[in-house]
């Protein structure tokens, strides 16, 4: 029982953060929500993992946690991945903001 | 004497360690009386002092963001200089500054927004194979993706006008960011024309071009860039 509560708090936190990522990027924050919402059905309901990991040919319910947790967390790294984007963006238009405002004119030779 | 058309037109380059040869290309581009900016982008040899010793205005990105990033600073900064024209031109010395005449005048005569080189059309000078088929195969890639159907993806020799600068806006730092071009004008619904170009590959333009890991980086920054809002 406690490593399903410990298994839900963790799940739930990922769902937290998975829906703060949608504003960023949809597809990533409904897919990390979905796999979170199906991970933390999974642990409440082991009986329906196996069933269903049963009939996708992976063998043991376990298992089938096993996957999704690994499916979250390459989502989460792409996520992270975004993330990152997002502020080279910022960094960008910092350094072109700069850029823009030292204009060096051409050197003009004496004569 | 300079025409009314080449003072307003301004040549974009975005340069990165490229002090071997940018004096050349900068020279070559001023003889043509075009006016010139180049986008140092944070090359830690001379190219800044190089390229403004030869007579190009210089912007100095204070970190390395990629040539993207050089020539979307670069765009800017034409447009805000009263630009009619907006050439971008790569500076490695692959391009020939006599070919920018025939891209305005092929805006003018089919009053598109983008005149893009292309080298399929025209002459590549020393064209290694391995490049040809890279080359062949992103073009195939962005048809699909982008419904343009044209020849040359990855020419960096393009010219547009005032309305068509403004509606390019590029988020691609890096090599990501001609095939964004591409994208972008297929979303404005504004008019291209390809005309053939000469490129010309020198040991050295190899030495800094594009490899088949960079073909990935380049799909992957593309993929990455399709999941942002």
């Amino acid at each position: 029982m406690i490593a399903r509560i410990l298994l839900s708090i963790l799940l739930f936190a990922v769902m937290t953060y998975a829906g703060s990522a949608y504003r960023r990027s949809p597809v990533v924050g409904l897919a990390s929500v979905l796999a979170a919402a199906g991970g933390l059905y999974f642990v409440w309901f082991p009986a329906h993992a196996s069933a269903l990991a049963e009939l996708a040919g992976i063998g043991r319910g376990v298992d089938l946690i096993i996957y999704t947790w690994v499916v979250i967390s390459l989502l989460m790294l792409l996520n992270l991945h975004l993330k990152l984007r997002a502020q080279m963006e910022l960094i960008t238009a910092l350094a072109r903001e700069m850029a823009l405002s030292d204009v060096r004119l051409p050197v003009v030779p004496r004569a | 004497m300079m025409s009314a058309g080449q003072a307003n037109t301004w040549v974009v380059i975005s340069a990165y360690c490229e002090e071997r040869v940018i004096a050349g290309v900068v020279a070559q581009v001023k003889q043509h009386g075009y006016q010139l900016v180049v986008v140092d982008d944070a090359s830690t040899d001379r190219t800044g002092d190089v390229a403004r010793a030869a007579g190009a205005v210089v912007l100095r990105h204070p970190i390395n963001l990629g040539q993207g990033a050089g020539l979307q600073t670069g765009l800017t900064f034409a447009v805000a200089q009263g630009a009619e024209y907006v050439v971008t031109f790569d500076g490695d010395g692959q391009h020939h500054a006599h070919e920018i005449g025939k891209l305005i005048g092929a805006l003018d005569e089919h009053h598109a927004d983008f005149a893009l080189g292309s080298r399929f059309l025209g002459t590549t000078v020393r064209f290694p194979t391995a490049r040809r088929l890279l080359l062949k195969l992103a073009t195939w890639f962005t048809r699909v993706t982008t419904g343009l159907q044209v020849t040359d993806t990855h020419n960096g020799l393009r010219a547009m006008t005032r309305r068509g600068a403004g509606a390019i806006a590029l988020r691609q730092n890096r090599m990501a960011h001609a095939s964004e071009i591409l994208h972008q004008i297929a979303e404005s619904g504004l008019k291209y024309v390809e005309v053939p170009v000469t490129i010309e590959y020198t040991a050295y333009s190899l030495s800094k071009g594009q490899t088949l890991g960079d073909a990935l980086l380049i799909l992957t920054d593309l993929f990455a860039r399709r999941l942002q809002r």
